[in-house]
């Protein structure tokens, strides 16, 4: 069936990147202008300009008999990037320099200065794991790169870490290159989304992760080189550049570390998150996912706050109809140490917070009924049925779902109370954090630390 | 002292080379490994072969459900309208707001629309 395909001048790249991605780099795209596209889209009147003079060219590219070429597009030589490269200097400083500056200029590094990935410091990166270099630890989205444990080395030098941490960042990329995550969506959309990375364990605290004061900001190593090492591996491997096929619009809230820290087990009243998963309390564990940025909803040194305040600004946050239910996929709340302590207090266990979070931010029926979506032309009612359709809603869940769309119902606004993951860290004062992925799939996992050489955990 | 200035020309010029050729030999070569995934190509594929002419077509106008989509496909169906009046026009919207997923099993229920297709907006 003969197509054309409209897009912006913003986002023309990105389409014909996406086209040559999937071996289709003869699509016929027309790019409406930018600037006076998006200011212009909420009318109809306000388009028409736009869509008469983009009318003659979407009609030739319908009836225009195709070239050789766009019939049978040649095929895509594969780029080969297994050979090491030589870079000169007049000394050892200015031979570094170069590096960086070939690294910085191709797009290979993420705008800092990098660790120059020599073969020597590969292979001691390389050491700290039992896993073959060769292995093949998945294909990283957008455009399918073939992420070896040789590759994610390069990457984790690049990045300043200690070859301790590597069995981490490699259990990371096994969870961002699971078949479930949605990589895609995370890497190029313009939502603008930020990983978060969980570690869990005893590694956690052989390794020195911060899960207290700061822990989301920077002095701490591993916290700082375990994100950039994934930053970069996923930079790299997935092929991704900013406004060329990674197009968050804002740029990501912790574009060079993601949100990496540890929960501190010690100062929560539950067992560990991974214990709570089904992992024994020896194991160590990192859970990748992805968030818009953090809701901070209470706590701090200065203002007076209650745990159960906090639990009704969960509330408040998460039960609004403005983008639609099935834009909320998975919620990571952050409980910081003290409000933890006080849920415990009030008697509250893991299982019956995820189970009061998961009844009370239900929606009201009517309220849905009467709301929009925040996407144009369908309902919040469709959207639901549509997504119990197409099997987003997990077959298991659907019957809870058709049984709350009806009137006095309450429709849950996640799929199931172990969708409230729930975390401590933070300073004592601290915060109580929330992350959210309002995205179309899933992308929350975690994995099990193996194969570690170096450190007493992690085998 | 011409002579002492001939001497401390050529001391100078051999002084000279010498700090070249130590330079050249003191280059420094540092080999470093390629961080960048190997991409497997995958198989191309062509376009679908053109129609002669909009007129008497059946032309599909898929709203990718994207702010503004719907507004721009309606243009382009009124100027259609215009220009082809013998063509339909079948506005068949994503089923879901979900614009980013794939669907691989709606994704071909657009050719059973028509025989043509417009997809937009693209961002």
């Amino acid at each position: 069936m003969p197509g054309v395909y409209f897009t912006t001048t913003e986002f023309l790249d990105d389409a014909e990147s996406a086209a040559k991605d999937r071996g289709m780099p003869g699509i016929r795209m027309i790019a409406l202008p930018a600037d006076t596209y998006y200011r212009s889209r909420s009318t109809q009147q306000e388009l028409q300009p736009i869509a008469a003079a983009a009318f003659d060219q979407m009609v030739d590219d319908l009836v225009r008999p195709l070239t050789a070429e766009e019939a049978k597009p040649s095929q895509i030589q594969k780029q080969h990037e297994n050979t090491n490269i030589q870079v000169t200097g007049k000394d050892y400083q200015d031979a570094y320099q170069n590096v960086n500056d070939l690294f910085l200029d191709s797009r290979w590094a993420d705008g800092l200065p990098i660790v120059p990935p020599t073969p020597a410091l590969v292979k001691a990166m390389l050491a700290a794991t039992t896993r073959s270099p060769d292995e093949v630890v998945g294909q990283v989205a957008p455009k399918n790169g073939t992420a070896t444990v040789e590759k994610i080395a390069v990457n984790s030098v690049m990045a300043g870490a200690k070859p301790e941490y590597f069995p981490v960042i490699l259990a990371a990329m096994d969870g961002f290159v699971d078949k479930h995550f949605d990589l895609t969506h995370v890497q190029a959309s313009t939502g603008s989304f930020t990983p978060v990375v969980i570690v869990n364990g005893p590694l956690a605290k052989e390794l020195d992760f911060n899960s207290g004061i700061g822990m989301l900001g920077h002095g701490w190593r591993a916290n700082s080189t375990v994100g950039r090492a994934l930053r970069l591996s996923l930079l790299n491997i997935g092929q991704t550049w900013p406004a060329v096929n990674d197009m968050a619009l804002t740029g990501r809230f912790e574009a060079y570390t993601f949100f990496t820290f540890a929960e501190d087990e010690a100062k929560s009243p539950w067992e560990p998150y991974h214990v709570s998963l089904g992992y024994k309390p020896e194991d160590s564990t990192v859970t990748v996912a992805t968030s818009g940025t953090p809701l901070v909803l209470g706590g701090g040194a200065v203002a007076p706050w209650t745990a159960q305040g906090i639990l009704d600004t969960v509330v408040a946050r998460t039960s609004n109809v403005v983008f639609g239910w099935v834009h909320s996929q998975t919620y990571i709340l952050v409980l910081h140490p003290d409000c933890a302590y006080e849920l415990g207090k009030l008697g509250y266990t893991r299982k019956s917070l995820q189970a009061w979070l998961y009844e009370h931010t239900s929606i009201p029926y009517e309220k849905l009924l009467a709301a929009t979506s925040g996407f144009g032309h369908a309902s919040e009612i469709d959207e639901i049925n549509q997504s119990i359709a197409d099997g987003r809603i997990r077959p298991d869940r659907a019957q809870i779902f058709k049984d709350a769309l009806k009137p006095g119902g309450k429709v849950p606004i996640v799929q199931s109370p172990d969708d409230f993951h729930i975390v401590v860290a933070g300073g004592s004062p601290g915060y109580t954090l929330l992350f959210s992925y309002p995205g179309p799939n899933w992308a929350h996992e975690t994995k099990k630390i193996t194969g570690a050489t170096l450190t007493k955990a992690g085998h | 002292m011409k002579t002492r200035t001939h001497w401390l020309l050529g001391a100078a010029l051999a002084c000279s080379s010498l700090l070249l050729a130590g330079t050249a030999a003191a280059q420094v070569t540092l080999e470093v490994m390629n961080p960048r995934g190997e991409i497997p190509p995958p198989p191309t594929i062509g376009i679908n072969p053109r129609v002669p002419t909009l007129a008497g077509k059946k032309i599909v106008l898929v709203d990718n459900g994207k702010f503004g989509a719907d507004n721009f496909l309606n243009v382009i169906a009124q100027i259609l309208k215009q220009k082809y009046p013998s063509a339909t026009i079948v506005m068949y919207p994503k089923p879901s707001a979900q614009t980013i997923t794939d669907m691989p099993k709606w994704y071909p229920t657009v050719k059973q629309q028509g025989d043509l297709f417009i997809f937009g907006v693209g961002d």
